[in-house]
This record gives C-alpha cells, structure tokens and sequence, in this order.
C-alpha cells in the first residue's frame, strides 16, 4: 500500500515538473494533447498530401517549379514554419497564400477557413510546433507574443 | 630540354606574377570601395556620406560636405553603416567592424554603444525599418541578422543570414510580404531578398554585370530598385525579379541612395557625389 502511494506522488511530482519544464521551453505541453491528436487529425487529411506526412515539404521548395510556382515548404526544423507567429500562420492557413514572385495568380495554399473551424486551424498550427527543435519554439512564442491566435479560435473551456 | 625546362619556368613564374597582381588589384578596390556609403534622409533632406572611416553630411540643395562628430572608438574600426528612421532626422544610427551599432539622438553631438546584446562588434551593414523607427536589422560578420524592436537597446538574432557577405542592407515596405516589408542584401555577387519574417532568401533576378555594389529603392513606388554594379546602373520594377541595365552615360557608382522626389545619388570609386534626374541615364556633379 505504502509503495503504491509512492509511486503515485513520484509520479504527480515529475508531471507537475514535466509540465513546468516544457512551458518554460515553449514545447506543447501534455494538458494540450487531445487538441494536438486533433491537430494532427487536421494536418494528416488536409496538409500532408502537399507539406508530407511527417512534415518534410516537397522536393526543391526553395526554387520555383516548371510552372513558375514555389513548391509546399516544409515544416521541420529546417523550413520556416517556425518563423512565423502564431497570428501569422493562423491567417496563412485561413485565408491561403501565394508567393508574390509566382507566375501564377492561384493560392498554391489554399484557403481553409470554409473547410475548418477556427479551433481546428489553431490545433493545427500547435500540431506544428511538435515538429520544431525547443529554440524554434521559443523563438516562435517570442514573436507570437504581440500576434496572438484570434480570440475566435481560443477554445472555450467546457 | 633545358630550354624548355627553362620557358617552362618562366612562363610559370610570369603566370604566377599576374595572378597574383590581379588579385591583389581586386583586393584593393574591394577596399576601397567598402569605405564609401550614401544614405539620404527623408526627413531631414539631406545626404550622409561615409568616407575613410568619417562620417559627413549635406543638404540636398547645399555644396559643402560637413564632418559629424563621431564617437572616439570608430577610429579602431570601420565605419561601414549609416542609416536614419524615417519620420525623425535627430537621431543616427552608424555600425561597422569593431564599432558595432551606435546611436546618436542629438544629431552627433554624442553617442551610445548599442552593442552590449549583440555576439560582437562586427557589424556588417545596419538598416533601419522603412516604416517603424525602432526597429532596426543589423548584419553580425560570420554569425546572422540581428533586429531591435527597442532603438537598438535590445537585439535578437532572427537569421543567419545569405551565406556570402552582406555589405549592404536595406529595409523596403514593398507589398507582398507576409510581415511588414522586405530586405535587401547586397553582397559581392549578387543581391539578395528576403521578407522580414526572414523565410528564406532568394536571389534576384539575373544580373551579369560583374561586382555588385549597392541597391536603392523609389518610396514612391518600392518595386521600382536600383543597383549599382562594376558595369553601371541596372534597373527593376519588379521589385528586382527582372533586371534591365540603365542605358547611360556609363558612370560607375559604388554607392547609390534616391530621394523621394526621385533623384538618384551616387558616389564613384573617389567618393565624389553624382546625381541623376534622368533615372541614371546621365550623371552630373552636382558641385560643377
């Protein structure tokens, strides 16, 4: 009996510091993984066909392909995901985007703000973050700090 | 066969000779011309011009160029970098190796070292933001581009920058980028663009005019730039996708600014000024 309320304290003990640790570092924390889980959901069916499943982008995407058009970046460590706040890429996925030295005029990322819920867009973005190294993350929060997520999209606690 | 042993040797000792001639020529204008810099201040009307590590200024309507006082240490290094926010004329920020970024709000009267939270005192190439007078981009020699939100107090790296060295850094507010504008880095060969969220640079388009010196943009009308290059003025209003060499007199400036009425400045490999009406077709010394 006294063991098995060891184990429970030790355990509360390193979630609690587990959990203050990866705040700290930016990471996502284990209180958000029903929305990443539903993030991921989101990014498998509508993201992964152009930015990959695991996020690896499409071959060359730093140079315009044979139509004239930059191809899907990834999202990894190595693309620029990372780059961008929070408000940033919640506008990019919901209202598209095209590079301005394309030589096409089509969103290349569509538009997805009549296909997903705000709160899925932003479990989406914060699906993203699990693939960025813990300096990217916190560059990242850094900057989202003065351009948050819309309010529209926080979700309501139930 | 020690006749030709012995043409052999010569034509390898002379070989080596002009190769080694050359390069060192090449070294020599590099120098030279990375001691000269041009910056207009919209506000204040006026011209900056670095020139052998000092720091001069004149009215754009005016003849003489006069010295601003500049901190003591700028003599241990090289000033590369002057550049002025755009809605306040009393304030002047200048970098350069060993200099680091310092600010002056009284017009040089006195300085403030703005390095302490940068990796190093080897600046590069500063710009200030087209459109926010605090912000400014600073280019750290073999490390990345900095930016302060805070008139340089504070400074975060945010990229390490195009793999070449930058000698020139500008900030544009051209549309089309996912922050607030884009900038411009000039290095030996080419130049370069990046959006200020800095994802990713991207060369401009092809220009096979030799070494490339610096770039100027219209504030009317962003798209339309200018670069300076070993072969003359070449033009872009594209924003530099494309680039059209400016059919001139065939002056050769290795620092370029314009003002927003749309005259060009530059300055050629003697540091003397230049100005164009024309869109650089023809140039003339304006103290003539």
């Amino acid at each position: 009996m006294r063991k098995r309320w060891f184990f429970i304290a030790s355990w509360l003990t390193l979630s609690v510091v587990g959990v203050g640790h990866a705040m700290a570092e930016g990471r996502p924390s284990s209180n958000d993984t029903p929305q990443l889980d539903d993030g991921k959901k989101v990014y498998r069916q509508y993201c992964a066909s152009c930015h990959g499943t695991q996020g690896e982008g499409m071959p060359n995407w730093q140079q315009q392909n044979s139509r004239g058009e930059l191809p899907a970046p990834p999202h990894g460590p190595e693309g620029h995901t990372w780059k961008h706040s929070n408000a940033m890429l919640y506008r990019i996925v919901a209202e598209g985007w095209r590079d301005p030295w394309n030589k096409t005029d089509r969103l290349t990322m569509p538009a997805y703000q009549e296909v997903l819920a705000p709160s899925e867009i932003r479990d989406v973005v914060n699906y993203l973050k699990t693939l960025w190294t813990q300096e990217q993350r916190r560059h990242q929060a850094d900057e989202s700090e003065q351009a948050p997520f819309p309010e529209s999209s926080v979700a309501t606690p139930e | 066969m020690y006749n030709i042993k012995s043409r052999f040797l010569r034509v390898f000792l002379l070989a080596g000779l002009v190769a080694v001639s050359l390069g060192s020529t090449s070294t020599a204008l590099a120098t030279e011309e990375g001691l000269l810099s041009l910056h207009y201040d919209v506000t204040g009307k006026r011209l900056f011009k670095i020139e052998a590590n000092q720091l001069f200024q004149r009215t754009d309507e005016g003849m003489a160029w006069n010295a601003i006082p500049l901190p003591e240490d700028v003599t241990e290094g090289q000033l590369l970098a002057v550049s002025v926010p755009y809605t306040d004329s009393q304030t002047l920020y200048i970098a350069g190796t060993s200099i680091g970024v310092q600010r002056s709000t009284d017009n040089g009267e006195t300085w403030q070292e703005l390095s302490a939270n940068l990796p190093s005192r080897e600046v590069t190439a500063l710009t200030v933001h087209r459109r926010q007078d605090e912000t400014l981009y600073a280019v750290i020699a073999e490390n990345g581009i900095y930016q302060s939100e805070d008139a340089g107090n504070t400074w975060k790296k945010m990229d390490s920058g195009p793999s070449q060295k930058v000698n020139r850094l500008v900030h544009s507010d051209m549309e089309g980028s996912m922050q607030t504008g884009w900038l411009y880095a000039v290095s030996d060969d080419a130049v370069r663009l990046s959006m200020d969220c800095f994802c990713g640079w991207r060369p401009t388009g092809e220009l096979d005019a030799g070494s490339v010196y610096d770039v100027a943009y219209s504030l009317d009308n962003p798209k339309r730039v200018y670069v300076a290059t070993q072969q003359g003025l070449w033009r872009s209003e594209t924003g530099g996708q494309e680039w059209q060499p400016v059919a001139g007199d065939g002056t050769v400036l290795v620092a370029l600014t314009l003002s927003p009425k749309g005259t060009l400045y530059g300055l050629n490999q003697k540091g003397k000024l230049l100005h164009s009406e024309d869109e650089g077709q023809s140039w003339t010394y304006p103290d003539a």
